[in-house]
């Protein structure tokens, strides 16, 4: 009923929990059963470890959040030796999300990954982080280095890879066809979208780096915008992020074209919200006598024009 | 160490001083193996339209119940300051670390503002296991104290307005008490940035060794979203993770003054 495939790569339900909003799992190991979730993508890795930027790192914003956490990680290395144990005891689909600030540290990454015993089932390539000067964000608005960098990484692994896009850019469409013409098996849709907040009594920025990312219900219109615009442009799966808080929001991402989605700043209030989406989206599947929930994808109905 | 995600009951919620509450908190679970120096994440209303859930020190935990104080600052202590007897709050908890190495010398305990909860705890905790210890609350104004000034049991109020108990701040009332006593002092703290840093000033001046309970923004509690950063010392290696910028909600919120910077 709600289990989709990307390539040969079975997801029990289309709920994923999105890179950096759960962690590597473990954190929440005692209050939600990780193991009913479609998957997690966990926090990006970097070829070396990461402090990240100084505070103030978040704010809250009218239904949402601006975070500028500048990709603080343990590094690969440590992420294989402390990480990739607990990762290979769940029993649902982990998908490592990485970071970079040039080509040869998304590769050598990737590689040191490729060579470990694990259980991942694929990379998600973080190309729009808008927090460090050089988080790949150079990647994420260049269709050519898009495409470049996915076909690098396709020579390397025949794991899934996902690009994961940034709606900062001009054209998302270009970008995800780079990523489709790169060899990529999905493309995932959105990354934070840059924001700012200002406090008026010191009329200093909310965040240390200006500028940051703002997640949450604030952007789920957005998030869907580019999603079907994705989704008119290419034929490989994606997956939908942008504020998802309930079943009904899945379904909106669906019918915009998503095969999966992911649920992002919804887990910091409420770190079971994907379990309990999946029972809800089970009880629409039922009503509405939707027999695969897949079948939903992209059934948007236009208007006449 | 276990968390849990835990609906609790109201068994009381009230004003204890100048809007300031204290909420006792039907919790079978988290006061099982919470700690003094421990917090719980709040949901304050169950139609809560924010993203962060509310951080609060957990003031005492005894008969299946825990206690938190509170002042209205904004939205979310709003709401929870109308909750009801009965009514059921969604809790995570307990996180963070807590107090440590008590044992060894005379604990002064000094809380600001509402600050003064995970303090009461630490205070109530020592006073329980008979370890003799100095209390010490600060307040903006005399309408803001919810406890008497006893100096017979060690426990001195001081107010901004110098209204109230000794005169003078928290930081006054300490030097006046310490000609009291004779043996090692440390000291354990948590109130505004302010306050804290005049004690952590006074502390390395002095040589005393001194712990403080830091507050932050927080958005997940349990280290996922590396938001509630902590500035420490360290040697300046440019890779690291969490050797520079820890994190309140795993790393804290109870600190060492010696890991960190006068910039926490």
């Amino acid at each position: 009923m709600l289990s989709s495939k990307i390539k040969n790569y079975e997801f029990k339900n289309p709920i994923l929990v999105a890179s950096g909003t759960y962690g590597y799992g473990d954190e929440v190991k005692d209050i939600v059963n990780v193991n009913s979730l479609g998957g997690i993508v966990t926090k990006s890795v970097t070829l070396l470890p990461r402090e990240g930027n100084p505070p103030p790192r978040i704010a809250e914003t009218a239904s949402g959040m601006l975070n500028s956490i500048g990709l603080a990680n343990l590094g690969v290395d440590k992420y294989i030796e402390d990480k990739i144990p607990s990762l290979n005891k769940l029993k649902t689909n982990i998908i490592i999300n990485i970071a970079g600030s040039m080509m040869e540290d998304y590769l050598e990454t990737l590689e040191k990954l490729e060579s470990v015993n694990s259980k991942h089932i694929g990379y998600e390539i973080n190309i729009s982080c808008p927090n460090v000067k050089e988080g790949g964000m150079a990647f994420g608005v260049n269709p050519k280095i898009t495409e470049q960098l996915t076909s690098e990484m396709r020579k390397i692994t025949d794991k899934l890879i996902i690009m994961k896009l940034s709606p900062n850019v001009t054209s998302v469409e270009d970008i995800a066809i780079a990523s489709e013409q790169g060899g990529a098996d999905a493309v995932s849709a959105i990354n934070t979208v840059v924001g700012m907040g200002i406090d008026i009594n010191t009329h200093k920025p909310k965040l240390y780096t200006n500028f940051g990312g703002l997640s949450g219900p604030a952007i789920k219109p957005i998030a869907l915008a580019n999603v079907h615009k994705v989704y008119q442009a290419i034929s490989i799966p994606i997956i939908g992020i942008g504020g998802i808080q309930s079943s009904s929001d899945v379904i909106e991402f669906i019918l915009a074209g998503a095969d999966l989605v992911q649920i992002g700043t919804l887990n910091y209030k409420n770190p079971n919200i994907g379990v309990e989406i999946v029972e809800d989206l089970k009880e629409y599947c039922r009503k509405n006598k939707v027999d695969n929930i897949s079948d939903l994808k992209g059934q948007l109905k236009y208007y006449d024009h | 160490m276990k968390i849990y995600s835990e609906i609790v009951t109201v068994v009381s919620n009230e004003r204890i001083a100048d809007n300031i509450y204290e909420a006792f908190l039907l919790s079978p679970k988290i006061s099982q193996c919470s700690h003094p120096g421990q917090f719980i994440n709040i949901l304050p209303s169950s139609n809560w339209n924010n993203i962060m859930r509310r951080p609060m020190s957990i003031a005492s935990q005894s008969d299946n119940k825990i206690s938190i104080i509170y002042k209205i600052f904004g939205e979310g202590t709003q709401l929870m300051s109308e909750w009801k007897k009965n009514d059921k709050v969604d809790i995570i908890g307990p996180l963070g670390n807590k107090w440590f190495d008590y044992e060894n010398k005379y604990p002064i305990l000094i809380g600001g503002g509402v600050g003064i909860a995970p303090i009461l705890n630490l205070h109530n905790y020592l006073s329980k296991e008979n370890i003799s210890n100095s209390l010490i609350c600060g307040a903006k104004t005399r309408d803001e104290h919810f406890l008497d000034h006893s100096p017979k049991k060690n426990i001195f109020m001081t107010t901004d307005m110098h209204d109230f108990g000794i005169k003078g701040n928290a930081l006054d009332a300490l030097e006046i008490i310490l000609n009291d006593i004779s043996l090692p002092i440390k000291i354990f703290a948590c109130g505004p940035h302010g306050m804290l840093k005049a004690i952590y000033d006074y502390s390395i001046k002095n040589n005393y060794g001194c712990q403080l309970a830091l507050e932050t923004i927080m958005a997940c509690g349990i280290g996922i979203c590396q938001g509630c950063t902590i500035e420490k010392k360290c040697s300046e290696d440019l890779h690291t993770y969490r050797n520079k910028y820890a994190l309140a909600c795993i790393d804290g919120p109870v600190f060492n003054i010696e890991e960190l910077t006068d910039a926490f």
